[in-house]
């Protein structure tokens, strides 16, 4: 097995989905994180900059997305070929594309701007997304609760963490979402999962 | 072999990676255009009311980075296993980190704003994701000209598609670039893309 070293921030933001596939999976890694006035003296050291990388033998991987990909194909929580792997990356792609509005009303430093923003966000642009989700977990979900070929993908896993992020701020964000309220009920309900989010360390963001 | 039929509207923009992978695979497929007049007829018939579409034996796939992966890996351009795909996988994602950065100054209504600001991110910002991909590029390839292990992927292929639509806004962007000029011409040699390149319909973008 190569040996595995996960270097991000102190919190969940783009790094989590890869810290949970280590935990389904039941896989060891180096779980490096940097706090903010810590972060400037090692970015000089990553490829584009940037964190999360995930380092593997000694070679340096950027982009949180290709990171998760690449653990998920490792341990077989991809989809069993390339048309299910390919079923996984359109509802990662489509996630990507409803947390993408989600950023800017985070770091909007004008107050009254920062609630227009998040409440036009919530009000009219994450619901549209979400119901694209509920339409894909429909079609590729084989009549089960995970989003491809009722079993457990790190599609789930990137949906459970990015979602945790909107419900924080807006708590019944899911409310007229049964199908995808289900699908984050059955990734926590899995055992190594459970048991990861009881332990893992209460961050910020 | 599967059937292959890509629905997108008459432009290279999103679908050309794609058209490109089946141009260098040498694979047939259908090839379906609409203009935009013809396009409301249809956007039910698609997942998320968008294109383009892969239909794979009458199975819809969205999401044009999705498509093209899933291409890429069944006619294997994508990497030779879980760790080169992977390093193709972050030198996409950093492709689409710059086209999602121009999105902003491309889409600003304001005709006098949109000028400054296409203004500044060609000569400010363009710059350093170049110099990102020429880091990856060596990091990856291998010492060759293509992205990763000295062989041709789709990185290549998508890189060379977005690369023109912004030479022609600038046309000397990648004068500071030889690694880039030089990936891109060994792109444009391969007989079978010179080849789909002189017959394809000549599009404005």
């Amino acid at each position: 097995m190569p040996s595995y070293k996960l270097t991000y921030f102190n919190g969940r933001g783009r790094a989590e989905v890869s810290r949970l596939i280590f935990a389904v999976a039941g896989e060891k890694f180096e779980d490096v994180r940097y706090e903010m006035d810590q972060w400037p003296a090692h970015k000089a050291e990553m490829p584009l900059g940037q964190i999360p990388v995930l380092e593997v033998d000694g070679v340096k991987l950027p982009q949180s997305a290709a990171i998760a990909r690449f653990l998920a194909k490792q341990f077989h929580l991809a989809g069993k070929d390339n048309f299910e792997q390919a079923k996984v990356d359109a509802v990662v792609d489509t996630i990507d594309d409803s947390f993408k509005g989600f950023v800017p009303t985070r770091f909007e430093k004008d107050e009254a701007k920062k609630e227009e923003l998040t409440k036009k966000y919530f009000g009219e642009e994450l619901p549209k997304h979400l119901q694209n989700l509920e339409t894909l977990g429909k079609l590729y979900g084989n009549g089960g609760h995970f989003f491809v070929g009722n079993q457990l993908t790190w599609a789930d896993l990137l949906f459970y963490t990015f979602a945790q992020a909107w419900i924080g701020v807006e708590a019944d964000c899911l409310n007229n979402f049964s199908w995808l309220k289900k699908n984050r009920a059955e990734v926590e309900k899995q055992p190594k999962i459970a048991e990861y989010l009881k332990n893992r360390p209460q961050t910020q963001f | 072999m599967p059937s292959y039929k890509l629905y997108y509207f008459n432009v290279r923009s999103r679908a050309e990676v794609s058209r490109l992978i089946f141009a260098a695979a040498g694979e047939k497929y259908e090839d379906v255009r609409y203009e935009q007049d013809e396009w409301p007829a249809h956007k039910d018939e698609m997942p998320l009311g968008q294109i383009p579409v892969l239909e794979v034996d009458g199975v819809k796939l969205p999401q044009s980075r999705t498509i093209a992966r899933y291409l890429a890996k069944q006619f294997h351009l994508a990497g030779k296993d879980n760790f080169e795909q992977a390093k193709v996988d972050a030198v996409v994602d950093t492709i689409y980190d710059l086209l999602n950065a121009f999105a902003t100054p491309f889409f600003e209504k304001d005709e006098a704003k949109k000028e400054e600001l296409t203004k500044k991110f060609l000569s400010e910002e363009l710059p350093k994701h170049l110099q990102n991909f020429e880091t990856l590029g060596k990091l990856y390839g291998n010492g060759g000209h293509f992205f990763v292990d000295n062989q041709l992927t789709w990185a290549d292929l998508l890189f060379y598609n977005y690369i023109q639509s912004f030479m022609e806004f600038k046309a000397d962007c990648l004068n500071n670039f030889p690694w880039l000029q030089q990936n891109r011409a060994e792109v444009e040699k391969q007989p079978k893309i010179a080849e789909y390149l002189k017959n394809r319909p000549n599009l404005q973008f």
